[in-house]
């Protein structure tokens, strides 16, 4: 806000600091307007913000009200611990697409990590100036791309790949869906850590160097435990959006309501069976009901990933 | 200038006043409002049907929009719409849908549906009972049926679609889908099952007439082949009405709309044209 005492420089504060400082005595003097709009500007701003608050609890709020409804006819344990899906007769058991989601969401990043890194590595230490501002721009880009776009690649191209290389009638499962969300996330966690690891400070790495370390000591030893919060935050950011991920992976998955046992097997995860299944539920069902709870429970996956992302982003302020 | 800008705004007012008092003094008076909701099938069918309505009685907002087929008669149920389309009759029981009670079904249209393979398969010719042995897993290779040695790929629409009720009811005879297994995949709407079917070798499925192409092959059911010709001789019964489901009073001017749908006007003329069948075919 604005503080009176301070707000004229003293070679200006001619007229205008004094009507500042002193009422002028009329009902409506400068003082008090200034006062007034102050204070609704202070509490415009506090209302924006209670109402993206709001928001999100109403949101919360709703998908837990109507998803706890399938607890009614369903419970508990069937809900969590049994695979079958057949809403037909009445069996909601949610497990293989909970099992689904966790089991894409590793793959990807067992996939995505590692490669992530060492794009990172690259970009950060051994890339020329004029190719990181290159590549920095490109990788960017990426990230940009609607994952629909992907989705579509993943069963135009990469399905009849898999047909023809494992020799497998369907190509569609985990294996299509992790490969099409690692090529999604990789440029998430490349760019992320590629900061985490240019910010590493430079006597770090001069002192490496000076104690006799190779390039790639210095690097292994040094920069990447140096930049491990960031690059954590980083692999969270990718998690969050492989478990969101939608469009993409309906579009490879095979919608199958079972528990993949194998790579190649057509499964379900939380998000694809939703939007499989919302357009042609009856509104007032338990089958309805489930679905919320599917949606709620993906909410709070991500919100205690979110939470995550904020402790690493504490921690990495102190290195 | 100013005098110019005021002189535009006066003739310009005078112009709309002028086209909207001429074109409602030429049509009816007919007024009010139709909300549409409902089956994704019988979309193209109600918008064009509801931009001829429109230049004919130029009162009546029509708004037509589209999810999965149970939404129609539910939306109908909780009066966010006037018109719920519906792939199947839903004043009556289906497999997996209780009836909408209170509510009166439209016939508006006859939608026959394919049962279809990838053109790799050289299978063109299936028995009822060898359609329910394949889509509920009981028969998994093709050289059982008569084809080559290859394992079948069952493709599926989710449990829901007006699509699946029908082929369901019509060409298994109600028997039952399968849920799972290693070559079976469920897609959610009909684009997906045709780029499905074209795209996997093995593969079969099902659709509207409407959508197969010459990538695929339409089955022969029985020795029928599914052609409009042979729905209409009712040789080929794997065909439904599609319907439009309103509530028992309908206001005038959703009375209207379904007249004009069901009118040989239109059965005849944009009906054919959309791929669709006249109701009065089948009578």
């Amino acid at each position: 806000m604005l503080n009176p005492s301070t707000a004229g420089q003293p070679a200006a504060a001619g007229e205008l600091g004094s009507s500042l400082k002193s009422r002028s005595g009329k009902p409506f003097d400068r003082k008090s307007r200034l006062f007034f709009t102050n204070r609704l500007f202070r509490y415009i701003c506090i209302g924006c913000a209670a109402f993206v608050c709001l928001i999100l609890l109403a949101i919360l709020g709703l998908m837990f009200r109507t998803g706890i409804l399938t607890f009614r006819d369903v419970s508990l344990s069937e809900f969590f611990f049994s695979a079958e899906w057949v809403p037909e007769n009445e069996q909601y058991g949610a497990l293989s697409f909970i099992f689904g989601t966790l089991a894409l969401t590793l793959l990807t990043l067992a996939i995505s990590v590692p490669i992530s890194i060492f794009v990172a590595v690259f970009l950060a230490v051994m890339t020329p100036g004029w190719l990181k501002n290159l590549l920095r721009p490109v990788m960017d880009l990426l990230v940009g791309i609607p994952s629909v776009v992907y989705g579509y690649l993943g069963l135009t191209i990469l399905i009849p790949l898999i047909r023809d290389l494992t020799g497998s009638s369907m190509g569609d499962g985990l294996l299509a869906a992790s490969l099409v969300l690692t090529v999604m996330v990789l440029p998430t966690i490349s760019r992320i850590s590629d900061d985490a690891i240019s910010a590493v400070p430079k006597r770090y790495v001069d002192a490496s160097y000076a104690l006799g370390g190779t390039r790639f000591q210095t690097i292994f030893k040094v920069m990447l435990p140096a930049a491990k919060s960031g690059i954590m935050y980083a692999v969270i950011l990718g998690m969050a959006r492989a478990i969101g991920e939608t469009m993409a992976v309906v579009m490879v998955i095979g919608n199958t309501p079972q528990l993949a046992d194998s790579l190649l097997k057509p499964t379900s995860v939380l998000t694809s069976n939703i939007v499989m299944q919302i357009p042609n539920v009856p509104f007032d069902s338990t089958w309805n009901y489930a679905l919320y709870m599917m949606g709620f429970l993906l909410l709070v996956i991500s919100l205690l990933m979110i939470v995550a992302v904020r402790l690493f982003q504490r921690k990495g302020g102190r290195v | 200038m100013k005098w110019f800008k005021k002189l535009a705004v006066v003739t310009l007012a005078a112009a709309f006043t002028l086209s909207a008092v001429t074109s409602a003094g030429a049509a009816s008076k007919l007024s009010g409002k139709v909300v549409i909701n409902g089956s994704s099938a019988l979309l193209p069918l109600t918008l064009q049907a509801a931009n001829e309505f429109k230049k004919l009685h130029p009162k009546v907002k029509i708004s037509a929009s589209a999810a999965g087929s149970v939404t129609g008669p539910q939306a109908v149920r909780k009066g966010i719409a006037d018109i719920g389309a519906c792939d199947w009759d839903a004043s009556t029981d289906v497999p997996g849908f209780k009836k909408f009670t209170g509510q009166v079904a439209n016939k508006v249209a006859v939608i026959p549906f394919a049962a279809v393979v990838n053109s790799n398969v050289k299978v063109d010719n299936l028995t009822t009972k060898q359609l329910q042995d394949i889509f509920s897993g009981k028969v998994t290779n093709w050289k059982d049926v008569g084809g080559s040695d290859a394992e079948i790929v069952v493709v599926n629409r989710s449990f829901g679609s007006g699509t699946r009720v029908n082929f369901q009811l019509k060409a298994l005879k109600g028997s039952d889908f399968m849920s799972k297994g290693s070559n079976y995949k469920e897609v959610k709407s009909s684009g997906d099952m045709k780029t499905a079917v074209e795209s996997t070798p093995n593969a079969i499925g099902y659709m509207d007439l409407a959508y197969v192409t010459s990538k695929m092959t339409a089955l022969k059911i029985d020795g029928v082949a599914p052609t409009e010709a042979n729905v209409i001789n009712k040789k080929y019964d794997v065909w439904s009405y599609g319907y439009y489901m309103t509530s028992e009073k309908p206001s005038d001017a959703t009375k209207e709309f379904i007249k004009y749908v069901q009118s040989a006007k239109f059965q005849n003329g944009s009906l054919k044209k959309l791929k669709f069948i006249p109701i009065s075919a089948m009578k």
